[in-house]
């Protein structure tokens, strides 16, 4: 934690001292009253009237200086508190992780300047490379706790999670995360939060407008194709699975394909999806496997059935990676934050902001919201943990405390995410929560439905 | 090697691990260093060495397997992982302590290692190579398809810290001094293998296995205790990581980690036990140092962003391993080897 102290007096400048306590800074107005009394002391004597008016127009202007300098409105205490920010530069997503840290930075920088600073509260991020590895994380926490001393962690993904949800607890520091949650997470007491809920939270979201845009009483028939490269992925289905169970009017799971992490051609499996019935085949796995999807969709001339995707193998990063987004014509994205289209939203209006003030050189996309939604919502919960404790007295537990008692608007996160009410229970927002759905329709990006209600889901 | 001077005249001293007075003297140094280790250093300091200490004991077992019995394992952390999730599921669902749970990792992860070990009975080389991948593949199919009620699938399972008459290894420090504990018994273990009759012959069999087994040397029995032997020592590594993390998942213990496990192998030093503990040593020292490094570089030079400090990292770590295999392809210990040579012949080196 760093502070300062500075003093102010008449006929100094103002001497800076870097010590553990917070700032008592002499106000202007203070210093003024001081100022005159002295000139009364002064024009008694009547030999040194000239000479008094000499050091009275001195003074005033002195203290007209350094009023000016400090401020009119008293000087503001600063009292900076750390946030670790792990970050994955040279494992699977080190691609985009600059998009990431970046925007999560210039949120950061933004609420200093324009919220902090009239707080008394100023953040520090300090990045560390985890690899995506628990190994890696476990061995570097102890040390960042100690150097850093953070009120908060900026989670990327699942070793994150994996290593310190046993540790943070004991250590009193919560951690928010980029991603969506997952079902293995959704336990009681959390110290790791998502801003999102699950991937089965958004996608069933996702399957109940669309089936309700199709028309007709009959359940959607979703075909699925997933992997057991990673525990997430299939935690993934097993919630969609348990969601068709308990809604068996609204969703029925034609079949989960299994298939390789990185996928070429998925055309048998998808033609097996087809032969079912599938009306959407939902792949929130990767990139490599909407294309193979898509490639066997459009060989197979099935162009109309649609894939519903994810934040992290977007419409964008799908579309880029196929050779162009019109090819990902007619399928959907579907998440619990800003979709970054052209459109002018608040959102996009708020990274501009950061772009052109705040110099974040990254571009609108999925992996820059993915850093905002989790840095927004660290400075809010902040801010409100200030609020609530005072300035200097923001401690890890009193952040956590004001996540899971102060709700963030969507006003207050410039529309990046809807409105979260945290509770106790879930690692997520359980109640109101709502997705975006994005698509590519006349080969422009486009959002096509917003504030969607995510269901009720059981836990799976 | 002895120093000149230096020979046994009896069995025991021929035996002896400690064979010197200055071999004895930096014994008592280093385990007086690893004991106030914690107590010196800050935390960062001993998650890294706690991490190293369990790496040791996966890596030794590797070491028995592949660098004394010339059995090519790349399934390692999948055997680690069985003895994590054998000790989580003894600990958490059954309530088992610690001295129980740990050795029982190790021991179905030595049963698991055996299946594979009686493969290598038929195959050797690229092909055996390919089976242990398998065991890789198989652990991992296992514990996402059986049913969530044994393994937890992919929820992963939580893990109470370790707890021996009431006292909790809860902290960096104490955990730190469990795996000591435990790394000391398995290193004694693993001295102990390459000393006895079992340690002779893995190197006959290592060298040529037709051969062995003319001179009468049971190659079938000798290729599977080896795969039991690395097996258990990774299955015991696997319980430590799981009091260690208090979290155990599928993904993590990953075909990428075996790999990670061999290279700390080569850069010690192949058939070397104490070669398995430098080759720990060194990789983990340079992925830690470049980890911290490339942060202390972003943060210092505000030019370089992240995403180029810490891949020019990653660069230079495979390099450095890449320069190892082209320079020193015998390891570490065999250039140690060749400084003591000389050391024990100088003056006179004819």
């Amino acid at each position: 934690m760093e502070h300062h102290e500075a003093l102010l007096s008449i006929v100094a400048f103002p001497v800076l001292i870097e010590m553990e306590v917070a700032i008592h800074a002499t106000p202007p107005s203070a210093v003024l009253l001081l100022t005159l009394k002295e000139i009364e002391v002064h024009n008694y004597k009547e030999e040194f009237a000239k000479r008094n008016r000499s050091v009275n127009s001195w003074l005033a202007g002195s203290v007209g200086i350094l009023s000016m300098a400090f401020g009119t409105g008293g000087a503001q205490a600063q009292t900076t508190y750390n946030l670790a920010g792990l970050a994955d530069f040279t494992g699977p997503y080190a691609d985009i992780m600059k998009d990431v840290t970046g925007c999560r930075r210039g949120v950061v920088e933004w609420w200093n300047a324009e919220v902090g600073k009239d707080l008394g509260v100023n953040l520090k991020v300090k990045d560390y490379d985890t690899r995506y590895d628990v190994a890696q994380v476990a061995s570097l926490w102890p040390g960042a706790k100690s150097e850093l001393n953070p009120v908060l962690v900026f989670g990327i993904g699942g070793p994150d999670a994996a290593a310190l949800q046993e540790r943070l607890p004991a250590d009193k520091v919560p951690m928010i995360m980029a991603t969506a949650g997952y079902g293995y997470g959704w336990k009681p007491n959390p110290w790791v939060f998502n801003a999102r809920p699950t991937y089965p939270h958004e996608a069933a979201a996702f399957m109940e407008w669309f089936r309700t845009k199709r028309g007709g009483d009959a359940p959607l028939k979703l075909g699925i194709i997933s992997s057991e490269a990673s525990p997430a992925y299939v935690d993934i289905h097993k919630g969609m699975e348990k969601f068709a169970k308990d809604n068996p009017k609204i969703l029925e799971v034609v079949e989960t394909i299994y298939t390789e992490v990185q996928p070429t051609d998925l055309t048998s499996q998808v033609n097996r999806l087809i032969r079912k019935g599938a009306e959407v085949i939902q792949v929130q796995t990767n990139t490599a496997a909407v294309v193979a999807v898509r490639r066997a969709l459009q060989s197979l001339g099935k162009n109309n059935i649609p894939i519903m995707m994810s934040a992290h193998n977007s419409l964008q990063a799908s579309g880029k990676a196929i050779g162009g987004l019109a090819q990902m014509e007619g399928s959907y994205e579907a998440y619990g934050m800003a979709i970054p289209t052209e459109d002018k939203t608040t959102a996009r209006a708020f990274f501009e902001k950061l772009r052109d003030k705040y110099k974040v050189s990254s571009g609108y996309n999925v992996a820059c919201l993915m850093g905002l939604n989790q840095a927004i919502v660290a400075v809010r919960t902040i801010e409100s943990a200030a609020k609530a404790v005072g300035p200097t007295k923001v401690t890890g537990e009193a952040v956590r405390t004001a996540l899971l008692t102060v709700p963030i608007t969507s006003e207050q996160s410039f529309g990046i995410l809807p409105s979260l009410n945290f509770s106790n229970d879930a690692p997520f927002p359980t109640k109101g929560l709502t997705v975006n759905i994005g698509s590519v329709q006349g080969g422009k990006y486009v959002i096509v439905d917003q504030n969607v209600t995510v269901p009720i889901l059981n836990k799976w | 090697m002895d120093p000149a001077g230096v020979f046994a005249t009896s069995f025991a001293q021929d035996q002896a691990l400690i064979r010197t007075s200055p071999q004895r003297l930096a014994l008592v140094i280093l385990v007086i260093a690893m004991l106030v280790l914690p107590l010196l250093v800050e935390p960062r300091i001993v998650a890294i060495a706690t991490s190293m200490l369990i790496t040791a004991v996966v890596v030794l077992g590797l070491q028995i397997n592949t660098g004394l019995a010339g059995q090519i394992n790349l399934g390692q952390a999948a055997f680690m992982g069985v003895g994590a999730y054998t000790t989580a599921i003894l600990a958490a669902k059954l309530g088992w302590p610690i001295w129980a749970a740990l050795p029982a990792g190790g021991v179905s992860a030595a049963l698991f290692g055996f299946v594979f070990g009686m493969s290598a009975v038929r195959i050797k080389g690229f092909y055996l190579a390919l089976t242990t991948i398998a065991a890789q593949i198989l652990f991992h199919f296992l514990v996402l398809n059986l049913p969530s009620s044994w393994l937890s699938g992919s929820n992963g399972i939580t893990v109470q810290p370790a707890e021996i008459l009431n006292f909790k290894f809860d902290s960096d420090r104490s955990i730190y001094y469990l795996c000591l504990a435990v790394v000391a018994i398995m290193l004694f273990g693993a001295y102990g293998v390459a000393r006895s009759r079992h340690g002779r012959a893995f190197l006959a069999v290592r060298d040529d296995d037709v051969a062995s087994g003319m001179m009468g040397i049971n190659v079938v029995r000798t290729k599977a205790v080896a795969f039991l032997l690395g097996a258990f020592y990774a299955g015991i590594g696997g319980g430590l990581w799981a009091y260690y993390v208090r979290f155990v998942a599928v993904d993590q213990f990953t075909l990428f980690q075996s790999i990670w496990f061999i290279a700390m192998v080569i850069v010690g030093g192949m058939g070397s036990i104490t070669g398995a503990l430098v080759g720990v040593f060194i990789i983990k020292l340079a992925q830690e140092t470049i980890s911290s490094a490339g942060t202390t570089i972003v943060e210092h030079v505000s030019f370089l962003s992240g995403d180029i400090v810490f891949a020019a990292m990653n660069i230079f770590l495979g390099a450095m391993i890449a320069g190892f295999l082209i320079f020193e392809p015998r390891g570490l210990m065999h250039r140690w080897n060749i400084m003591k040579r000389s050391y024990r012949l100088w003056p006179f080196p004819y």
